[in-house]
């Protein structure tokens, strides 16, 4: 009788620590975010400034590594091989749908499962505050007489905000020139010394010459328009129907338990809630949007299509 | 910007830098950096970005003056490596191996050690001047470089420096397309096409030039002298004098107008965007061996192709921060790691910064002369100690140089491949060592080639395929005007000389 209660008790027990299962026993260690690009960048930067206020809310260290070299391909590469029990995390931001249709990776977006979406940057043009275009409408009208004659500076050949001016080119009908530079300060500083009509860009890029008065924006493709300047029209409501923009997120290699899952996806939600990251990305001009595992997980199929086409058609040229 | 108003503020500045906080800052900053500088591989970009997350909690100016710190201090500890065991410490050091590593051989260490400290104190000190008083200015001139005028920069500089150290023309300039070839390596930069990666996605971002610049020169060193004979691989090096250990006046008098030029040449430098402090070192290096009156000692241990080079990489590293403070723009690796701290820290640099934050601008650039100064107190002393690791024998400390490239060059980027291309090169090092090829002429292509190719590809595009662009615009013509005049002059000259010759004879 004694071994019978003593029986059902440990059945019920292991049943018990079974039941709320992983996620109570996660984590005993630290959690590692793998990041594929050099330390220093925007999303180095807002995954450190992250790290920092979620490691209070997990009880265990939050961890940045850097994993640099094949514009993102070999992190994620490394990424999607480690084991899966949430450990081991890997920011997941637009190159990650836009590499695999460049050269041949092993991973593509479905090789991980979304957490959580932390950041959303606006994109849009830049002109010389001194330019000859003053609106929109006079911008997109000359670019119709002018086929392939507005320059517009990118920060690198298939990149974010490249593929991005691509396709809203498309969306309004007209032919830029695109030239690519090494980088968003590059193409910001052609821009200045007037070597470029306009550039395609993300916050932080250029709004300090924006506040000074330097520069302009002539185009936004974000959904609403952009806290820092809200005078400034997206180009939806000027009529084009057109946004884009680049998220930056967390993802887990496939096969992350989804009770894991969800413990990491409360914990980063609470983290950026912390006041301290709050203000560490107005600091920034980063601008944060909060998405769950499902909608990030949609944005990221949606966008991985929509590349697809923009770069084969690069690849034409 | 009025000089008096600029001195009012600069002693502000001096209020703000010598807080007992701030100066703590200064100082952890210039240990951390010479600490980076010295390990090979580990150079500034990693030391600033390490230390971000350390300053969430301090105000802007002080993670600013301690992240500064870093990178001029990375400068003064770069050199030592390269000095003692042909390695360079990180990429603006690779001039300062040629003649540097042949001083310490010539059992010089020290005084070589003890110039690059002087250089740097005297040339970044200069520097700072310049960054103080003529800041707004110079960064408006330095947006006059488009695609175009960049081009025939790099065109110009890449004839110039090609045969820097002066060997065979025709081997530098093969080695020089070696470079260019491994620079091709990666996505296209206009397509994002894959080029030369064979499938592998490890090569898509191409080949570090840190990896290239420690195999070629550290480990094909280390390579020819395990050839040596067993009693030779006991001992050390050459053991330096007690009072070889600091340069003598001889010394300081030839080291001082290098200095100075190396200055004026680095502050240049520094205000194009690229690579500036290791295209102020090849310049400095060129200019230096050019107007010596021995040349011929180039090569072999000239003071001034040491003093030179690294006055010149400290002054690159002070006036880059104009184009950072005055346009928000990094230039160059490490500044655009300090953007993105100023960015943390709710400082958006700009056209409006100096106004907008002048505690921050004076603040940083007070304590830069502090930290320079804290540099020169923590260099000089550490000579000897640093002169006295030649004594180890040598076959303790050449398995120690590999170990210590090693771990500096995985701790960088955390990428295995790195360490291949390293080794791969150290192998190709040794055998360029055994066939008389420079090293020097393939890194300055692997640093020039991707960008002059991607100005080139850009003005075209710009141009529609006209190539009348390079001479339309003034500033482009001047450089390739200037370029053609250096490869015609010497031509010229053969010919008069051979002419004069032949009616000499008649």
């Amino acid at each position: 009788m004694r071994t019978a209660v003593g029986m059902l008790l440990s059945v019920v027990l292991t049943l018990g620590i079974v039941g709320t299962g992983l996620a109570a026993d996660f984590p005993t260690k630290e959690v590692q975010i793998l990041i594929p690009w050099a330390p220093g960048g925007a999303t180095d930067l807002v995954f450190r400034a992250l790290a920092a206020s979620t490691s209070k809310q997990l009880g265990k260290a939050v961890v940045v590594v850097n994993k640099a070299g094949g514009g993102g391909a070999v992190g994620y590469t490394e990424a999607m091989q480690a084991r899966p029990d949430g450990y081991t995390l890997v920011t997941a931001v637009t190159p990650l749908t836009i590499l695999p249709h460049q050269a041949t990776t092993a991973f593509t977006y479905q090789s991980f499962e979304p957490i959580i979406n932390v950041v959303e940057d606006p994109a849009m043009f830049q002109v010389r505050a001194d330019s000859q275009w003053k609106t929109l409408s006079e911008f997109l009208e000359y670019a119709k007489k002018n086929p392939d004659m507005i320059t517009v500076g990118n920060s690198g050949a298939g990149g974010g905000v490249h593929l991005i001016a691509l396709a809203f080119e498309k969306a309004a009908g007209v032919k830029f020139n695109h030239i690519p530079f090494a980088g968003g300060g590059p193409s910001i500083t052609a821009l200045l010394g007037g070597h470029v009509h306009a550039v395609s860009c993300s916050p932080p890029e250029g709004i300090a010459h924006v506040k000074a008065g330097k520069l302009r924006i002539i185009a936004l493709f974000s959904e609403k328009r952009f806290e820092a300047f809200p005078a400034v029209a997206t180009v939806r409501e000027q009529g084009v129907n057109f946004t884009m923009g680049q998220w930056r997120g967390l993802a887990a290699p496939k096969g992350t338990p989804q009770d894991v899952i969800k413990t990491l996806h409360d914990a980063f939600k609470k983290g950026m809630e912390d006041p301290a990251f709050v203000k560490n990305a107005q600091d920034m001009t980063v601008n944060l949007a909060y998405m769950g595992p499902v909608e990030f997980g949609k944005v990221m199929a949606a966008d991985h299509d929509r590349y697809a086409k923009l770069v084969q058609e690069i690849k034409k040229q | 910007m009025d000089v008096l108003g600029s001195l009012q503020y600069l002693v502000t500045g001096f209020g703000v830098a010598t807080t007992p906080e701030n100066l703590f800052y200064c100082l952890a900053g210039a240990i951390v950096g010479t600490l980076v500088g010295v390990l090979p591989g580990l150079g500034p970009i990693a030391g600033i970005a390490l230390l971000i997350p350390a300053t969430f909690n301090l105000n802007a100016t002080s993670a600013i003056i301690m992240l500064a710190g870093i990178y001029y201090g990375a400068m003064y500890g770069g050199s030592t490596t390269s000095i003692l065991l042909n390695v360079p410490g990180e990429t603006a050091s690779v001039m300062t191996c040629i003649d540097g590593y042949q001083m310490a051989r010539k059992g010089r260490a020290g005084p070589a050690l003890a110039i690059c400290a002087i250089g740097s104190f005297v040339a970044g000190g200069l520097a700072i001047l310049g960054l103080a008083f003529l800041a707004p200015p110079l960064a408006e001139a330095a947006l006059a470089f488009g695609p175009p005028e960049f081009f025939s920069l790099m065109v110009f500089g890449f004839v110039v420096l090609s045969n820097v150290t002066g060997g065979s023309l025709i081997k530098s300039l093969m080695m020089a397309v070696v470079g260019l070839i491994i620079g091709t390596i990666g996505l296209d930069p206009v397509s994002g096409n894959p080029r030369f990666t064979f499938g592998q996605v490890s090569l898509l971002g191409g080949i570090e030039f840190v990896a290239v610049a420690i195999g070629l020169f550290g480990i094909g060193e280390v390579l020819v002298n395990v050839e040596q004979p067993a009693q030779v691989l006991e001992q050390g090096v050459l053991l330096p004098r007690f009072r070889d250990l600091y340069p003598t006046l001889q010394d300081l008098k030839q080291s001082l107008s290098p200095i100075l030029r190396g200055a004026a040449i680095g502050f240049g430098v520094g205000l194009v965007p690229g690579p500036a402090p290791v295209i102020a070192t090849y310049a400095s290096y060129m200019v230096e061996k050019r107007i010596s009156a021995h040349p011929e000692e180039f090569g072999h241990g000239a003071i001034e192709g040491v003093a030179g080079p690294e006055s010149a990489n400290n002054a690159a590293c002070q006036s880059a921060f104009i184009p950072l403070f005055v346009l928000g723009i990094p230039f160059a690796p490490p500044t655009a790691i300090l953007l993105g701290a100023l960015l943390i820290h709710g400082v958006n640099p700009g056209p409006a910064m100096i106004a907008e934050h002048p505690q921050l601008f004076w603040g940083v650039v007070a304590s830069m002369y502090i930290g320079n100064f804290i540099l020169l107190l923590l260099n000089l002393p550490f000579v000897p100690l640093f002169a006295n690791i030649l004594r180890i024998p040598k076959k303790v400390l050449l398995p120690l140089v590999i170990l210590f490239c090693l771990t500096g060059m995985y701790s960088v980027n955390n990428f295995m491949l790195d360490l291949w291309v390293m080794l791969g090169c150290g192998a190709l090092g040794y055998l360029m060592r055994r066939w008389a090829y420079e090293g020097a002429p393939l890194l300055l292509a692997l640093v020039l080639g991707p960008k002059l190719e991607v100005a080139f590809r850009q003005s075209l595009m710009i141009s529609h395929g006209d190539f009348a662009i390079f001479a339309d615009r003034p500033l482009s013509l001047l450089f390739l005007l200037a370029t053609t005049g250096f490869l015609v002059l010497p031509l010229f000259k053969i010919a008069v000389q051979s002419a004069r010759r032949r009616t000499a004879a008649m």
